[in-house]
């Protein structure tokens, strides 16, 4: 298939830098300057010069920018204390909050033609779901202490050379499934959109994909936090 | 956000990812056991981890579906008793 044109990559080009022509180069400085760690800086640099622009002097009645963030940032506060109560949601927000605007922005960035989402590489999405997963066992360990073992013994004694196993690998589908359903959805709307676009840019027969693309990005972000949040609340919880 | 499209997101996270995380299961189950069988082992079992593997995976696939049902009755059961 043809390459997608990616502007950040051109004016690395330009510079002098090398650019990988496969999905990941050889050395490290062409690792780092594969489209997919290039548009995860960017998308950062958006998040962090937005926030400043829209939050640089905070006032007693918001304007327009501080308007937008606090219902945003307040929604997202509610949801969490619905489902993993307001402790938890006080230590983890932060955190939660920022994958939520990360993968929605990194989703939605690669509507625009000359930019790609950076969650379409499997790299970007591993990277999060490994973070995910090791929290929700450190959350686990610090709730429970070494009763956090009895998440994967199952409900009785005599089950557990049946259940243990099972547990363990329900345990590590999750890293698998988190990733990959992430990956796949927004790899599929990039690809979906390219070949598009090459065909019949020119009718616009990529446009009713892009609505869709929308739709999927939003879902695709909201499914990840939610799922995120409902394996702290497991973790944390008293097994069973 | 109203009411109806918060509860469809709702639904869709919980149940959107059923399959995934079933194909997922039986992956993990069956790669283990193709890796017992041909790292840990030497092939000299070989046909019987992968089938173990398998059985498990299909096991984990089929005990996180009932995870997840479980934990959605909870859901509306909660529900119910706020609206009491």
């Amino acid at each position: 298939m043809e390459h997608p044109i990616l502007f950040i990559s051109i004016i690395l080009e330009k510079l002098g830098l090398p650019i990988p022509h496969g999905p990941v180069g050889h050395g490290l400085i062409e690792q780092l300057c594969a489209p997919y760690m290039t548009y995860t800086w960017f998308t950062m640099i958006f998040l962090v010069v937005v926030g400043k622009l829209t939050l640089g002097n905070l006032e007693m009645v918001p304007g327009k920018g501080q308007n937008f963030w606090e219902i945003l940032i307040g929604g997202m506060d509610d949801f969490f204390v619905e489902n993993m109560g307001r402790e938890l949601t006080d230590k983890l927000f932060p955190m939660i909050a920022t994958f939520a605007l990360y993968i929605a922005v990194a989703n939605l960035i690669g509507l625009i033609p000359g930019f790609m989402s950076p969650t379409s590489s499997i790299n970007t999405t591993l990277a999060l779901t490994l973070i995910v997963w090791v929290t929700h066992h450190i959350i686990g360990i610090r709730a429970n202490g070494l009763a956090y073992v009895k998440h994967f013994l199952g409900p009785m004694p005599v089950l557990i050379p049946l259940m243990l196993p099972i547990e363990l690998i329900s345990n590590f589908a999750r890293l698998l499934s988190l990733s990959i359903r992430l990956f796949g959805n927004i790899m599929a709307k990039e690809t979906l959109l390219g070949i598009l676009f090459m065909l019949a840019g020119a009718y616009f027969a990529p446009l009713p994909i892009m609505v869709l693309g929308v739709l999927v990005s939003l879902v695709q972000a909201m499914v990840f936090v939610l799922l995120t949040v409902v394996y702290f609340t497991q973790s944390n919880e008293h097994a069973h | 956000m109203s009411k109806m499209s918060k509860e469809m997101i709702h639904l869709l996270g919980n149940y959107g990812h059923i399959g995934f995380t079933f194909v997922a299961a039986i992956f993990i189950g069956m790669g283990g056991g193709i890796y017992l069988d041909q790292k840990v082992f030497d092939d000299r079992t070989t046909p019987w981890f992968t089938f173990i593997g398998l059985a498990f995976g299909i096991a984990a696939g089929f005990k996180s579906l009932f995870d997840i049902i479980k934990q959605q009755n909870k859901e509306f059961e909660n529900q119910d008793k706020d609206k009491d």
